[in-house]
C-alpha cells in the first residue's frame, strides 16, 4: 500500500532529546543483527531507521514492529554511532499512540493496563492487571494462563487484593508532570 | 623616522566581506593615529594586492603596514616579503586577523564590522612601535636521523642515504622490517610482502652512509632545525654485533621457549633470538626476561657453543650522542587488540582470530607454513571475515582504518586459493576500494566467489541453536539489503582489525615536541598542503604514525620526506626567526629562575658575570621567561611591553 511520505517525519524524531542521532546513523545493521526479537519483527530496526529518515512515517507507526522492542539494549550497546536505537524505537510508540495509530498489537492493551494498575496502587498489582488486559483483549485466553495464576497464588506470590503505597498522589504528580502523555 | 602607516582590509572573496563592512572598516582606518592610507582589496594575497602595499611604500612613502585579512599561520611569510622588496624591514608589518577571529566566528554583520575595526585600531597602534629585527642563518647539519625502520623508514633512509648524505636509522626491534616483513602478500597486485621488502634491508644494513641501530630508542632530543643533537639509547643486546655472524648455533642450543612476538604467538622461538631469518642485522638478541641465565644464574649455553665469543652477559646499555639536522618519525601503528568488543568471543571463542594472525598463519614462511587451520588442526571450509573490528566505531575508534577492506578482500583471494572449496563470507559496511587496481580487485574476489554479507555482525557466537550449527561459529548479522536478520555458521572467523596510533605515541611526541591529535597519530602540518612536516622544523612524519594508511602511500609519504630534508641539506642553512628573548644585563640578578623556566634550554647562566644569557639560535620566542622574571629584565623583541599596551589601548578605544 502506497501512502503518501512526510518528510517532516525525520525532523520530528531528531528533535526528540534521547533521539538526536537519528542523522548519524551508517545502516550497519548491528542492531538488527543483535536484536533478540528481530524474527518477529516486518522491518528490523536498522529499517525503520531507515524508513523514518525516507519519511514513511504511516508505514512506521501502523506496523506492530517497534511494538516489539523488549529493551534489552543490545542495539544500543553495540551501535557504533551511539545511535541508542531502542531510545528511537520507545520514542515511536509514544507518537504512534499520542497520534492514534492503531497498530496491530496487543501491547498497547497491555501498556495502558499496565500504566492504570501503577495509577492506581502505585506499583503493579499483578492480577487486575493481568484480568484487565485480557478481557480487553481476549478472556479465552485467560483460560490457559490459569495453571500459573493457581501456582503464584498457593507460593503467596500474587495476591488477590490490591495494595497500595504510601503517598501514590504524590507518584501520580509526578507521572503528570512528566507529561509524555503517552500512555493514556 | 616618523611612522607613516598603510592599512589594507582585504575581502577574501566572500569569507570576510560577506559579513564585515570591508568599506567602512578601510574607512575607519583612515581615521587613526599615523595613518596615511587605507584600501579595501579583493585579494590582499595576490600579486595585484601586494603590488597595492608596495607601491604605497614607494610612492606615498608608507613605512608600516597593517594587513587586516586572514591567520597570519598562511600569509604573515607572504606580506613581509612583500614589505621587504619594497625595501622596508620586514618586521614593520602587523597582520590583523578578522577571518578567523572575526567574520568566520560572528553571525551579526554589525558586531563583526565592529569588531574588524578594533582588531585594526590594535594592529596600527601596535605597529606603531615595531621595531627594525634581523633574522639569523645557521648551518644545517648534513646527517639526518631516521626513527623507525619499518617500510617507511626503510624507504626515507634509503632515499636520503643514495644522495650521499649520512642517515642514523634508529629501530627499536632487533631488527628492521615493521609491520611488512608480517604480511603475506600485499593487495592489490599480491606481491610476496617479504620478496619487496628484504632487498631493500639488505640495501639498508650494507648502505657505507647508514648507521643502523636497531634495538635502540630516543631518549632525549635538543637543539632546532639544522642543529638537533640526540640521545640514542642502545640497549642491551648481550651479544656482540661486531663479532656474531647470524649462525644460528646458540638459538638451537638455547632450551628456553618464548611466544614469538612477530607470529603473534602463533609459534615458540628461544630466549637468545632473532625474530625472523632475513632479519637485518643479522644478530641475535637476548631477552633478558626470559633468559635461564639471568632469572636463576645459570646456563650460558648460547654462550658455550658460540664459536665467535659474541654472546657477552656484562653487556650495558649505551648511550650515543649525536648531532643531526633533521629528524624523520617513522614510528610506525600497532593492530587494534579486538577483546574489547566481547560480541564477537576474540580470546573467548577458539578459531576467532586477528588479521595479523591470519596474515601469519597464511604465510609459507609462518608458524604452520601457509596452512589455514583451525585448533584441531584441520582446515576450516567455511571462513567469515569481519570488517570494521575497532574501526568506525565511536566506542573505539571513529576513523575509516583505510586498509582492512582491501586486506579483507585479500584474505578472500589468499583463502579461495589455499584451501579448496573454502566459502568465504565477508562482512561489510561499505567496501572503501578507493586506490588504483583496488576497485578491479574488489571485482576480481568477487568473481572468485566470496559471498559479500552487507551488514556488521551484532555477534559470533558458539551456542548452537539447530543441529547445523553444533561445533561451529555462528555469525548473527542482518543482511541488510535483503532487511533479514541471519546465523551464519562458519569454522572460522577472522576478526579486521584496525590500525591505531601507538600505545607509546604521546611519550614520542613529548620527546620530539610535535603535536598529535585525539586518536594519538601525529599531527602534519598542514593536512592538505604540507602533509609530511610537523608544527616543529626540521621533524617531518611519514607512515603510519600520521595515520592509518596503506605501503604505496607509505612510501611515497616516505619519499617526500626525504625530499623535504634533502632541500634543507641542500640549502646548507635555515632562517631563524627574529623575534627571540634578550636579557638587559644591568637588571639581571642572576637568580637563575629563567633558566629552569626555559622549555628549550636556551638559557644559561655565565659564572664570570653573574648574569643569564639566552642563545638565540635555541630561543623559539615563547615568551616563559618574559613573564617569569622577578626583575623584569627581559625583553621580548617584537612583543614588547610598549606594543602589546598599545595593541590592548588599539582594543580597548
Amino acid at each position: 500500500m502506497e501512502t503518501k511520505l512526510k518528510p517532516d517525519f525525520l525532523n520530528e524524531v531528531a528533535s526528540i532529546p534521547a533521539c538526536d542521532k537519528i542523522n548519524e546513523c551508517i545502516q550497519c545493521g548491528v542492531c538488527s543483527g543483535s536484536c533478540t526479537t528481530a524474527e518477529h519483527w516486518e522491518y528490523p530496526p536498522r529499517k525503520i531507521i531507515a524508513m523514518i529518515r525516507a519519511g514513511m512515517k504511516d508505514e512506521v507507526l501502523n506496523s506492530s514492529s517497534i511494538w516489539y522492542c523488549v529493551s534489552c539494549y543490545l542495539c544500543t550497546a553495540r551501535c557504533p554511532r551511539d545511535i541508542k536505537p531502542a531510545n528511537i524505537m520507545h520514542a515511536l510508540e509514544a507518537i504512534a499512540l499520542k497520534e492514534n495509530y492503531k497498530p496491530p498489537t496487543k501491547t498497547t492493551t497491555m501498556y495502558r493496563s499496565f500504566a492504570r494498575s501503577i495509577e492506581q496502587n502505585g506499583r503493579i498489582y499483578e492480577f487486575g492487571f493481568m484480568l484487565e488486559y485480557f478481557l480487553k483483549t481476549n478472556p479465552f485466553a485467560a483460560l490457559k494462563m490459569l495453571p500459573m495464576a493457581f501456582s503464584l497464588l498457593t507460593h503467596k506470590r500474587m495476591p488477590l487484593l490490591p495494595k497500595a503505597v504510601e503517598g501514590r498522589h504524590e507518584l501520580n504528580r509526578m507521572f503528570r508532570n512528566i507529561a509524555t502523555g503517552g500512555y493514556r | 623616522m616618523e611612522p607613516k602607516i598603510g592599512v589594507y582590509v582585504c575581502h577574501c572573496g566572500s569569507n570576510i566581506a560577506g559579513i564585515v563592512d570591508v568599506e567602512k572598516v578601510a574607512e575607519f582606518a583612515k581615521t587613526l593615529p599615523a595613518v596615511v592610507v587605507a584600501r579595501d582589496y579583493k585579494f590582499m594575497c595576490s600579486d595585484p594586492g601586494q603590488d597595492l602595499i608596495k607601491n604605497d611604500i614607494r610612492e606615498k612613502g608608507v613605512n608600516r603596514v597593517v594587513v587586516a585579512s586572514c591567520s597570519p599561520q598562511m600569509h604573515e611569510p607572504t606580506f613581509r616579503r612583500a614589505v621587504q622588496e619594497a625595501g622596508l624591514n620586514p618586521y614593520y608589518f602587523e597582520m590583523a586577523n578578522i577571518r578567523e577571529h572575526c567574520s568566520w566566528v560572528t553571525e551579526n554583520p554589525k558586531e563583526a564590522t565592529e569588531k574588524a575595526k578594533a582588531l585594526v585600531s590594535a594592529a596600527v597602534r601596535r605597529v606603531f612601535y615595531h621595531q627594525p629585527l634581523e633574522s639569523k642563518e645557521m648551518p644545517v647539519h648534513p646527517a639526518t636521523m631516521v626513527v623507525g625502520g619499518g617500510i617507511a623508514g626503510i624507504q626515507a633512509a634509503l632515499e636520503i642515504a643514495n644522495s650521499g648524505h649520512k642517515v642514523y636509522l634508529v629501530e627499536r626491534e632487533p631488527s628492521i622490517g615493521g609491520h611488512m616483513m608480517q604480511l603475506d602478500k600485499t593487495f592489490p597486485t599480491l606481491d610476496c610482502s617479504a620478496c619487496i621488502l628484504t632487498p631493500k634491508m639488505s640495501m639498508v644494513g650494507a648502505h657505507p652512509d647508514i648507521e643502523l641501530l636497531t634495538y635502540s630508542e630516543v631518549d632525549y632530543v635538543s637543539g632546532y632545525v639544522g642543529n638537533f643533537r640526540v640521545k640514542i639509547r642502545k640497549k642491551a643486546r648481550y651479544v656482540d654485533d661486531t663479532k656474531c655472524n647470524g649462525c644460528g648455533t646458540c638459538m638451537t642450543k638455547c632450551p628456553v621457549k618464548v611466544d614469538s612476538e612477530f607470529d603473534e604467538r602463533l609459534s615458540k622461538r628461544k630466549a637468545i633470538y632473532t625474530p625472523f631469518a632475513q632479519a637485518v642485522p643479522n644478530v641475535t638478541v637476548i631477552d633478558r626476561e626470559h633468559c635461564t641465565y639471568f632469572l636463576k644464574g645459570k646456563c650460558r649455553a648460547c654462550e658455550k657453543f658460540c664459536e665467535r665469543n659474541a654472546v657477552d652477559f656484562q653487556q650495558e646499555d649505551q648511550i650515543l650522542d649525536i648531532e643531526v639536522g633533521n629528524i624523520i618519525l617513522t614510528t610506525g601503528y600497532q593492530l587494534f587488540d579486538p577483546t574489547p568488543l566481547k560480541e564477537y568471543g576474540y580470546g573467548r571463542l577458539d578459531n576467532v582470530i586477528t588479521s595479523l594472525e591470519f596474515e601469519r598463519m597464511v604465510n609459507s614462511a609462518g608458524p604452520t607454513t601457509g596452512h589455514i587451520l583451525l585448533k584441531n588442526g584441520q582446515e576450516p571450509k567455511s571462513i567469515a571475515l569481519i570488517h570494521c573490528v575497532g574501526s568506525r566505531d565511536e566506542k573505539y575508534h571513529t576513523y575509516c582504518s583505510r586498509v582492512c577492506c582491501m586486506y579483507a578482500m585479500k584474505f578472500a583471494h589468499l583463502l579461495k586459493e589455499h584451501v579448496h572449496g573454502a566459502e568465504v563470507y565477508e562482512f561489510y559496511i561499505d567496501i572503501r576500494s578507493f586506490g588504483k587496481g583496488y576497485e578491479e580487485f574488489y571485482n576480481r574476489v568477487q568473481r572468485e566467489g566470496t559471498v559479500f554479507f552487507r551488514g556488521r555482525p551484532g555477534e559470533v557466537t558458539d551456542v548452537a541453536l539447530t543441529p547445523e550449527e553444533k561445533g561451529k561459529l555462528i555469525v548473527q548479522f542482518e543482511d541488510t539489503l535483503v532487511g533479514k536478520q541471519r546465523r551464519l555458521p562458519v569454522e572460522m572467523v577472522v576478526l579486521c582489525s584496525g590500525l591505531e596510533a601507538h600505545k607509546d605515541a604521546l611519550d614520542v611526541a613529548h620527546t620530539f615536541n610535535i603535536s598529535i591529535g585525539k586518536d594519538h597519530f601525529f599531527t602534519e602540518k598542514h593536512p592538505k598542503l604540507d602533509p609530511v612536516a610537523t608544527m616543529t622544523d626540521g621533524i617531518f612524519i611519514a607512515g603510519c604514525c600520521q595515520g592509518p594508511k596503506d605501503i604505496p602511500d607509505t612510501v611515497a609519504q616516505a619519499s617526500a620526506a626525504a625530499a623535504r630534508v634533502l632541500a634543507l641539506i641542500d640549502k646548507g642553512k635555515v632562517e631563524i626567526e627574529a623575534d627571540t628573548a634578550f636579557i638587559d644585563e644591568a637588571k639581571c640578578s642572576g637568580c637563575r629562575v629563567c633558566n629552569l623556566l626555559c622549555p628549550y634550554s636556551a638559557i644559561t647562566f655565565i659564572e664570570k658575570d653573574k648574569v643569564s644569557r639566552v642563545n638565540e639560535a635555541l630561543c623559539k620566542g615563547c615568551g616563559t621567561c618574559v613573564a617569569g622574571c622577578p626583575s623584569g629584565a627581559i625583553t621580548h623583541r617584537h612583543f614588547t611591553n610598549e606594543q602589546i599596551n598599545a595593541e590592548l589601548e588599539g582594543i580597548l578605544v
